[in-house]
């Protein structure tokens, strides 16, 4: 019961706010007018009724719930990988590593930019300050420590959420057959791939205009 | 291979070569080193003690084991005492003689020692480690037969009255229920298995007979009861599909899809049944 819904948490509502998000972010993606699209989609989602109560009932309790009980899970677990090094046996182990790596990048993702908690890095949130929300971000990333830790954050996060999305189809008995389960796991490798690009694309999207791709689907 | 070759001519025999090693191979070899992890009692340290046995071809380690049991004495030439296992049937069908051989379970009786050379020399024995280890090699295994009772594996026949022939079942049934059927028990599955320990985690060998007498048309009528049996805390949902078990199964049975069908039938139960009452 417990386990299933955190695996449900993990689809809805963790799972469409990962892809909300990734929405909001893009929209710093176009090269002329990324600046001002992103403020105002970040001053659009402050002005939501009852923004507050849907932030903790939605992702701030599902979160916690999914860390905490990750954790618990991740503590029982007995590796085995170098005795049985099967590809699904590793899947198994690195869900549950960046599920570690994820509970320390989430944490500090929310003090830095939801929160602004961190003296001397942050200390204005981007929430509260739609009209510098591109600058705050870009300042952040143009340090390039913390650039790393996002580009490996948002790595773990993809991987995390691409592998959990056929963990979820499989352990709620959706897709049984071995053929079955072998044609959705490369479409979530697949879908995993085409987040992880995009994502990159936008991260970057605060340090040049277009992202990476230079708006090159403008 | 020896009915065969002593039925046919001295010619024909000679077409038959390619059943033995190249003898060459053969010669080079004298001893096979053989290292095992030993206990002498239950709950005193474990430690490890090195064997060299006679080599001669197409040895398994039971064979070892029989030749150091007849000579317990060390590659040192130490006196030692008897290395104890278990073993049965000696044809991978009772599974009492599951081990851990060079760093992955199986059956000794069916690991054979021209192939275990090839991945590891000296070969490697130790116990299971998911199991209470009894002495040296030997494991109580008896957690697997309450894990059958926790999920009421069987069948409830005849009361007190006749219930009769039962239903007939599809040919498609009757294969995959055969697959389920041929489990020995030998717990491979749960050594493998990352999450499975004492209490924890009831494992795949369960959850497979749960989808075995489940599909029965008579073991339907107490379906329910063998879904809540994998319903609690150390049920089903802690799988964490490594799909270990599917790779490690000795019969080739398929655990993982009886785990995901009962995903399925949980979930259903789990979701719907409490709208019934």
């Amino acid at each position: 019961m417990l386990r299933k819904l955190h695996q449900l948490s993990g689809i809805v509502p963790l799972g469409a706010f990962l892809l909300e998000h990734l929405y909001t972010n893009s929209k710093a993606a176009h090269p002329e007018r990324g600046v001002a699209d992103f403020n105002q989609a970040v001053a659009d989602l402050q002005a939501i009724p009852y923004v507050l109560f849907i932030e903790i009932t939605f992702i701030f309790i599902p979160l916690l719930y999914h860390a905490v009980y990750g954790l618990f899970i991740t503590w029982e677990t007995r590796p085995n990988n170098l005795s049985y090094p099967y590809p699904r046996n590793w899947f198994y182990t690195i869900q549950r590593i960046t599920g570690i790596i994820l509970f320390f990048f989430i944490l500090f993702h929310l003090l830095n930019f939801r929160f602004g908690l961190i003296p001397g890095l942050n200390e204005r949130a981007v929430a509260h300050y739609p009209n510098e929300a591109y600058e705050i971000v870009s300042r952040e990333f143009q340090m390039l420590p913390i650039l790393i830790i996002y580009i490996i954050g948002i790595a773990s996060t993809v991987w995390h959420f691409a592998n959990g999305i056929w963990l979820f189809l499989v352990d709620w008995g959706i897709v049984i057959g071995e053929r079955a389960q072998r044609v959705t796991g490369y479409a979530c490798i697949g879908f995993g791939v085409l987040l992880y690009v995009l994502w990159i694309n936008v991260t970057f999207a605060f340090l040049r205009p277009g992202g990476l791709l230079g708006g090159l689907l403008y | 291979m020896s009915t065969h070759t002593d039925r046919t001519s001295s010619t024909e025999a000679t077409a038959d070569r390619s059943y033995t090693p190249a003898p060459e191979r053969q010669s080079e070899r004298k001893f096979v080193d053989i290292r095992i992890k030993r206990r002498d009692r239950p709950g005193a340290e474990q430690r490890w003690e090195d064997f060299s046995v006679p080599y001669r071809p197409n040895l398994n380690i039971i064979s070892c084991l029989m030749d150091i049991q007849k000579n317990p004495v060390t590659k040192d030439g130490a006196k030692t005492t008897p290395v104890v296992w278990d073993m049965n049937c000696l044809e991978q069908v009772c599974g009492i003689c599951t081990m851990i051989v060079n760093g992955k379970v199986r059956q000794s009786c069916s690991a054979l020692v021209d192939q275990l050379l090839k991945e590891k020399d000296p070969i490697t024995l130790e116990p299971m480690t998911k199991f209470p280890n009894v002495r040296d090699l030997a494991v109580d295994r008896s957690r697997m037969f309450e894990h059958l009772k926790q999920v009421k594996a069987w069948i409830e026949i005849d009361g007190t009255h006749d219930l009769g022939a039962g239903p007939k079942m599809t040919q498609d049934e009757v294969a995959e229920r055969y697959a389920y059927s041929r489990c020995m028990t030998c717990g491979c599955c749960l050594e493998a298995c990352p999450q499975y320990d004492e209490d924890q985690y009831i494992g795949p060998q369960a959850i497979a007979q749960v989808r075995y007498q489940n599909m029965h048309p008579s073991g339907k009528m107490t379906r329910d009861e063998r879904l809540e049996g994998i319903m609690g805390d150390d049920g089903i949902t802690n799988c964490g599909n490594a799909q270990n078990c599917v790779r490690v199964c000795p019969m080739s049975i398929p655990l993982t899809k009886a785990i995901y069908e009962e995903n399925r039938e949980t979930i259903l139960h789990g979701l719907f049944g409490w709208l019934k009452r």
